[in-house]
């Protein structure tokens, strides 16, 4: 489904201040398939989105979705594969504009806006349905101005807006770690929801190894720039976080230390 | 599960009541108008000019709110609309043509603006400023190298009517009217054309191109995550705003007899005064509400120029410099408002 091959990419080349964010990665994604990806900061985990999405051009390397070369496509072009949510629930929303409002551009996702007004019945009723089953308190609302939810309420509705349309594959950059453990478990609950009704591939990004050990299929770890380790199958399902934590410390044995790390 | 839709109608009830002091505040603030213009002896002619400047105040909310994009085009697009249909209409073509003429001139201003800052990624405060520049040499030739086209004797939407509108105004009431009939009369043909194009904003601004370009504003990435080419609707959003200056252009052209090269020197301050006054005064929360803010805006800052003319006593000269004060004054009012209350919070009151 999505597929990698050793894709490097470099900021600021040929300056004292030259990066390697990712470093001849490879990576294959299996459609229908819930990927966590754990790791420090500057590991590169971001980036690797920002590559898979058309945010930032690799320097070299390939990236192919569903059979279509994408690696050097605009983001805008590839967007209506590839939903989106971020961290920062304020990213995939656009305050000012209603609830309704947002779930209209959403639903233009893969083809050009037109002068049409309101969603499709279907689909507002669809999205209606998915947020009623967390109790968001939302489905009454449409035609609040999406500023005044919180936290909480703005993920899960940019979580339901992102597969919309059904793209082929849903990223998800730390999308509950600026949330309350409450919002968190909704929007993770939700994320699960969607995830599999839809037969989604996911990759997630997270921070807390206790979502890296009970969602999804596989586990991978990256740092410097590299995945150092995946674990999947029968390991993966016996899998404890405590497991993940120490593999996590053994990285900084001292063994590997990087030109950054002795410069730093 | 209860607090949930507790805090919920909570907020609704709050969003309803604040619609209602929308319009609770638009009443009030056309009730002391009417006051102060009839105990201030403010002419409503001053009425009559600000509906003429109002739409460049929609073009200033278009592009500085609605778009984020810091534009001052419409000092260029303004005249450049005003030459475009006194042309047209001293060779003979109806105002209708000519308005719609303006349009298309001052849309092509914002384009110019928005290829400057889309192909050589140059920051709209300078694409503006650069295409300013060259827009008065624009204007120049459109007018045929003269820096003024007279309208005298031409029919122009104004002249069209004020004949018929003055007979029967006099006949109505009375021969008091007389001299107030070509003033009433552009309140009334400014107001239409007003509300007309208002209309069309409020029904293009929630359609889905229209919600594009306020995300693009508020938030491009997600424009682009959503598959749509968020350059276009910058173009787009530029040319709607600049042709809506255009148009202001030609009314103001109609109303003043004459297209002048320095019609719109000055413009965007007075635009963007005429924004924050709207929302100071109003405080405008719907897309529809901006939009009536914006002109409202325009017509209190015309509204109050007048009246310190007239109560200064001052020669036309100085008008500048009175629109200086009194952008500064609705710029500055809010803020300084803002620093008396954190004083008075932190010395107990």
């Amino acid at each position: 489904m999505l597929s990698l091959e050793n894709v490097t990419v470099t900021f600021n080349a040929g300056t004292p201040n030259e990066v390697r964010a990712l470093r001849d990665l490879s990576l294959q994604v299996d459609k229908g398939e819930f990927v966590t990806v754990i790791g420090s900061n500057g590991a590169g985990k971001s980036t690797l989105f920002n590559v898979i999405s058309g945010a930032v051009p690799p320097a070299a390397g390939r990236i192919v979705l569903d059979g279509d070369d994408i690696t050097y496509m605009p983001e805008y072009r590839r967007s209506h594969a590839i939903g989106r949510v971020f961290q920062d629930p304020r990213l995939g929303t656009c305050p000012g504009l209603t609830i309704r409002e947002n779930l209209s551009l959403a639903a233009i996702h893969g083809r050009s806006a037109s002068f049409r007004r309101d969603v499709k019945k279907e689909q507002e009723s669809w999205f209606i349905e998915q947020l009623e089953r967390e109790h968001l308190g939302l489905e009454r609302r449409l035609d609040a101005d999406v500023a005044l939810l919180s936290g909480g309420q703005r993920q899960a509705v940019t979580l339901v807006m992102a597969t919309l349309t059904q793209p082929q594959l849903l990223l998800l950059d730390e999308h509950t770690a600026a949330l309350d453990p409450n919002a968190a478990e909704q929007v993770i609950n939700l994320t699960q929801q969607l995830a599999s009704s839809q037969e989604l591939s996911v990759v997630m990004i997270t921070h807390s190894m206790q979502q890296a050990c009970v969602l999804g299929d596989r586990v991978i770890m990256m740092d410097q720039g590299r995945i150092v380790f995946e674990i999947a199958g029968e390991e993966r399902k016996n899998l404890q976080p405590a497991d993940l934590i120490e593999r996590f410390h053994s990285l900084d044995s001292g063994a590997e230390l990087s030109d950054r790390q002795l410069l730093g | 599960m209860n607090a949930t839709s507790a805090a919920t109608a909570q907020t609704d009830a709050r969003e309803t009541s604040a619609n209602r002091a929308f319009w609770l505040r638009g009443a009030a603030l056309v009730l002391v108008i009417a006051a102060f213009m009839s105990a201030g002896n403010v002419n409503i002619g001053a009425v009559g000019q600000g509906l003429g400047y109002a739409l460049a105040g929609v073009t200033v909310f278009l592009t500085f709110r609605v778009l984020g994009f810091v534009d001052l085009t419409v000092d260029g697009a303004f005249p450049i609309g005003g030459a475009t249909c006194a042309v047209l209409i001293v060779n003979g073509y109806s105002p209708e043509i000519a308005i719609a003429a303006a349009f298309v001139a001052g849309a092509l201003t914002g384009l110019a603006t928005a290829l400057i800052d889309i192909i050589f990624k140059i920051e709209g405060l300078l694409a503006s400023i650069i295409v300013i520049t060259a827009a008065y040499t624009v204007t120049l030739h459109i007018m045929g190298g003269k820096s003024n086209v007279p309208l005298l004797g031409e029919e122009t939407l104004i002249s069209r009517y004020s004949k018929d509108f003055r007979g029967w105004l006099v006949e109505q009431f009375g021969d008091q009217m007389r001299r107030q009939s070509t003033n009433l009369l552009e309140i009334m043909l400014f107001g239409v054309i007003i509300l007309i194009v208002l209309g069309i904003l409020y029904w293009f601004l929630r359609t889905e191109i229209g919600l594009a370009i306020r995300a693009t504003g508020k938030n491009p990435q997600m424009v682009r995550a959503t598959g749509l080419n968020h350059n276009l609707m910058i173009i787009i959003g530029l040319m709607t705003a600049n042709g809506l200056a255009g148009v202001a252009g030609s009314l103001v052209v109609q109303q003043f007899g004459f297209a002048d090269v320095s019609l719109g020197f000055g413009l965007i301050v007075r635009g963007l005064a005429a924004v924050i006054i709207g929302e100071v005064l109003l405080r405008p929360r719907t897309v529809g509400q901006l939009l009536i803010a914006a002109v409202t805006g325009m017509l209190v800052f015309d509204i109050s120029r007048a009246w310190i003319f007239s109560a200064l006593d001052l020669p036309t000269t100085d008008i500048q410099f009175v629109s200086a004060l009194v952008v500064l004054a609705a710029l500055g009012t809010p803020r300084l408002y803002d620093r008396w209350k954190t004083y008075q919070q932190r010395h107990g009151g």
